[in-house]
């Protein structure tokens, strides 16, 4: 065969070739020598791999378990570890990928990873990697930006972190103004301080710890965000400095255990805090109150049929699935059923991770919402109330019900609302 | 005594076992090799590190051999080739040639341990171009020149920059009648992928496979190191063929889970070559008259429960002439068929006194 007289430098391999926006794509460039149709650049691979943190994304041997359990996969999101391993070894660049910022950080893919494949250390590594480069989604960076100005993700007042504690009847004591010990300190966590949904159940728990007679004080306008998400979503500085606050702040005070209405808090002061120094005893409130709920008179009889929602950061991350359920069973005249997806294998509401802060960039890349896909399944065990424990949650799932066309089917209460409903 | 002595045919990791066994639990053992040193296959090929536990080869062989070489009840024949043979469990005659001079050795039990060879990449098939293109070599080549501290491009001498396994070379195919799965090569290769890495901590590494068979600890001593460690790229579809691209190869083939056509550009690409019986072992099946499976290998009767025993009363097989084994089960079959010949005899002993 004759050989085509051709500079080698000129000769151009492409799999797609747009020339002044026409695509000039063919079997053209097949004439000159063989393409390459698919090929391993694993650079991006070795890039992650080489991210302290981020090394296990590398022991990914493809097993597929974790896509199934994905949250976001589950939704059309194309997603899992397994794939990203995939992609990276083919060499898309996750830093430019969508596929960094749609993890949720649930933990669902650990807990059946056989290689501890660790999306919940390998995500802030990278992420955070992208955070200083400033290739953040606009709207996470709002966050970002909102929690480093005003102390909150919410970009509210400072000044009225403690605004809340005017709406309830009960006295909140405030542990720069009683200026004595308590029993428990109680971090009360950004959502539940401000957002006009979480805030409810913030009340009703005052009530409750109030009427259990529990010696408890709020750091109120002293407190900053936990800023467990914005760790999760990256921003490890931002993280840095509001963990040496927070600890500093908690120790100027004597208390014995902290309690939190944020299974997010929970996390951060228990795992994290301790790394920067602040050891203390931390429980989430269920945990907390599920000894103590046998005291309860209750006045009211709750004629519901409830099914309960595992918060990622409460059960899988930290453990706990049986005080939620304990509490939801003293409720008088309660008839609690079970979503199939409970328990560890609990559903991802969709907002952790940076996720509450993400809802617009992943509309893209997803069918549904997260807390869509949940709401159908509450909605199909029968239930009246979707119950929940996480601040993020009311609000996320109340916004599912009217997308999905299931309003006047059930509504979404926080235990420490029903609690407060029970007990008058 | 011809029924306290056991022959033991192929000096190799089964057949020196299987010496040491018979030796020290006080027979007479006379171990018979073909050529004029110990340690068999990987010796003889120059297998570079040992699978799975990395050991320098040479070093591992010398140990094992140690305890036979002077051995009062070990006679080792070296430059011996058995061609004929006689007799009975009990009373067997071997002849042979030993350079050039004719021997006769008198046993009451044999032990075949002949071995296996490395399949030819060439044979029947040329898909992967083994003799035409010089940067196609299979896991033997590669071991050579590990061997040696170095690995290169064959065809310039040069450090390769990104270098591939295809696995399932000659194993695993019904139509060149090699249907079994020859054990080693996976855990090989990634063995020697580890190696490249070690040499070449630059080169991309990749092993092409179908299925990843690394039983028991290979797993995570060999597979999960390469990858987790090393950085070895494992892709699930094998390579079809290969073309020359430039000075380059061209390795054309699927990448199946993400369900597209991969060719890809290599350096120099190792074909993961799998066992078949040695000729050897086709030789002394025939002089013993020993059932041979429709591959060639000699045929144990046992099932999974009895693995060294053959069709014919006396005589024993062991290690990679009944079928793919690892260093592991050669050395395993070894003793046991130590075991089972010298058992054999004392019964004979008992029923004659």
């Amino acid at each position: 065969m004759a050989r085509l007289n051709v500079e080698k430098d000129r000769i151009i391999e492409k799999e797609k070739v747009v020339v002044d926006g026409i695509e000039l794509s063919r079997e053209w460039n097949r004439m000159f020598e063989q393409r390459v149709i698919f090929d391993y650049d694993t650079s991006m691979l070795d890039k992650v791999t080489s991210i302290p943190g981020a090394e296990s994304m590398g022991w990914c041997y493809q097993c597929g378990q974790c896509v199934p359990v994905c949250p976001v996969d589950t939704v059309g999101g194309e997603y899992g570890p397994r794939k990203i391993y995939r992609n990276l070894q083919y060499g898309i660049d996750l830093f430019e990928s969508p596929d960094l910022w749609k993890c949720t950080t649930c933990m669902n893919c650990l807990r059946v990873c056989p290689k501890d494949v660790n999306m919940i250390d390998i995500m802030p590594a990278v992420r955070a990697e992208a955070v200083m480069e400033g290739q953040v989604p606009d709207e996470l960076q709002e966050a970002f930006e909102n929690t480093f100005e005003y102390g909150n993700p919410l970009g509210e007042s400072p000044r009225k972190r403690a605004d809340w504690t005017k709406e309830v009847s009960v006295e909140v004591p405030i542990m720069k103004e009683i200026n004595r010990p308590v029993d428990v300190l109680w971090f009360v966590e950004c959502y539940p301080a401000y957002h006009h949904r979480s805030k409810d159940a913030t009340k009703a728990l005052a009530e409750i710890l109030v009427r259990l007679g529990v010696d408890f004080g709020i750091l109120g306008v002293e407190e900053k965000c936990s800023c467990d998400s914005q760790r999760l979503a990256g921003e490890v500085g931002l993280f840095e400095e509001f963990a040496e606050h927070n600890i500093k702040t908690l120790k100027k005070y004597k208390f014995n255990k902290i309690l939190t209405t944020d299974p997010h808090a929970l996390n951060a002061l228990r795992k994290e805090y301790p790394k920067y120094g602040g050891e203390f005893e931390v429980v989430h409130y269920t945990t907390f109150l599920a000894p103590l709920i046998d005291k309860i008179e209750w006045k009211k009889t709750l004629n519901y049929k409830v099914t309960f929602h595992d918060p990622c950061y409460l059960g899988r991350h930290n453990g706990e699935y049986d005080a939620p359920r304990k509490l939801i069973e003293a409720l008088p005249g309660v008839e609690f059923v079970e979503m199939g997806r409970c328990r560890e294998q609990s559903y991802c509401c969709g907002g952790g991770g940076g996720g509450m802060w993400l809802d617009g960039f992943m509309a893209d890349h997803i069918k549904e919402r997260l807390s869509e896909n949940r709401i159908k399944e509450a909605v199909a065990t029968g239930a009246d109330v979707l119950v929940v424990c996480c601040p993020y949650e009311v609000s996320r799932f109340e916004d599912a019900v009217k997308s999905t066309g299931n309003e006047g089917k059930i509504i979404v209460r926080d235990i420490a609302e029903l609690i407060k409903e029970a007990m008058g | 005594m011809t029924t306290q002595t056991v022959a033991i045919i192929g000096g190799g990791p089964a057949g020196i076992e299987a010496a040491k066994g018979v030796a020290e639990l006080g027979f007479k053992a006379i171990l018979i090799e073909k050529r004029d040193r110990l340690g068999g296959t990987p010796d003889e090929q120059k297998y570079a590190a040992l699978t799975p536990d990395l050991r320098d080869t040479q070093t591992a062989l010398r140990e094992l051999i140690a305890p036979i070489e002077n051995h009062p009840n070990v006679e080792i024949m070296y430059n011996t080739l058995i061609t004929d043979a006689e007799g009975a469990l009990g009373d067997f005659t071997l002849k042979g040639v030993q350079l050039g001079k004719e021997v006769e050795i008198k046993a009451g039990a044999v032990i075949i341990a002949t071995g296996f060879q490395h399949f030819d990449p060439g044979r029947e098939t040329q898909k992967y171009g083994y003799y035409e293109f010089d940067d196609v070599i299979t896991l033997t080549d590669a071991e050579k020149m590990l061997s040696e501290g170095k690995f290169v491009r064959p065809s310039n001498g040069e450090v390769p920059k990104r270098v591939c396994f295809i696995q399932c070379v000659g194993s695993r195919d019904r139509r060149l009648g090699n249907e079994y799965c020859s054990k080693v090569c996976c855990g090989i290769s990634s063995k020697q992928s580890i190696e490249i890495k070690k040499l070449i901590p630059d080169c991309k590494v990749f092993i092409f496979y179908i299925d990843m068979r690394m039983y028991g600890y290979w797993e995570n001593e060999i597979y999960w190191k390469a990858q987790e460690e090393y950085k070895v790229n494992y892709i699930k579809g094998i390579a079809t063929e290969i073309v020359r691209k430039g000075d380059k190869l061209l390795v054309k083939g699927e990448d199946t889970t993400f369900r597209r056509p991969m060719e890809v550009e290599m350096d120099v690409v190792i074909l993961a070559v799998g066992m078949e019986p040695s000729e050897g072992t086709k030789e002394m099946a025939r002089i013993f008259g020993l059932k041979q499976n429709k591959y060639g290998f000699i045929e144990t009767i046992g099932g999974p429960l009895d693995t060294v025993s053959t069709n014919v009363p006396g005589v024993f097989a062991a290690g990679a002439c009944t079928g793919p084994a690892d260093l592991e089960d050669s050395v395993s079959a070894g003793g046991l068929a130590a075991v089972k010949a010298m058992a054999a005899l004392r019964k004979l002993e008992a029923v004659t006194a």
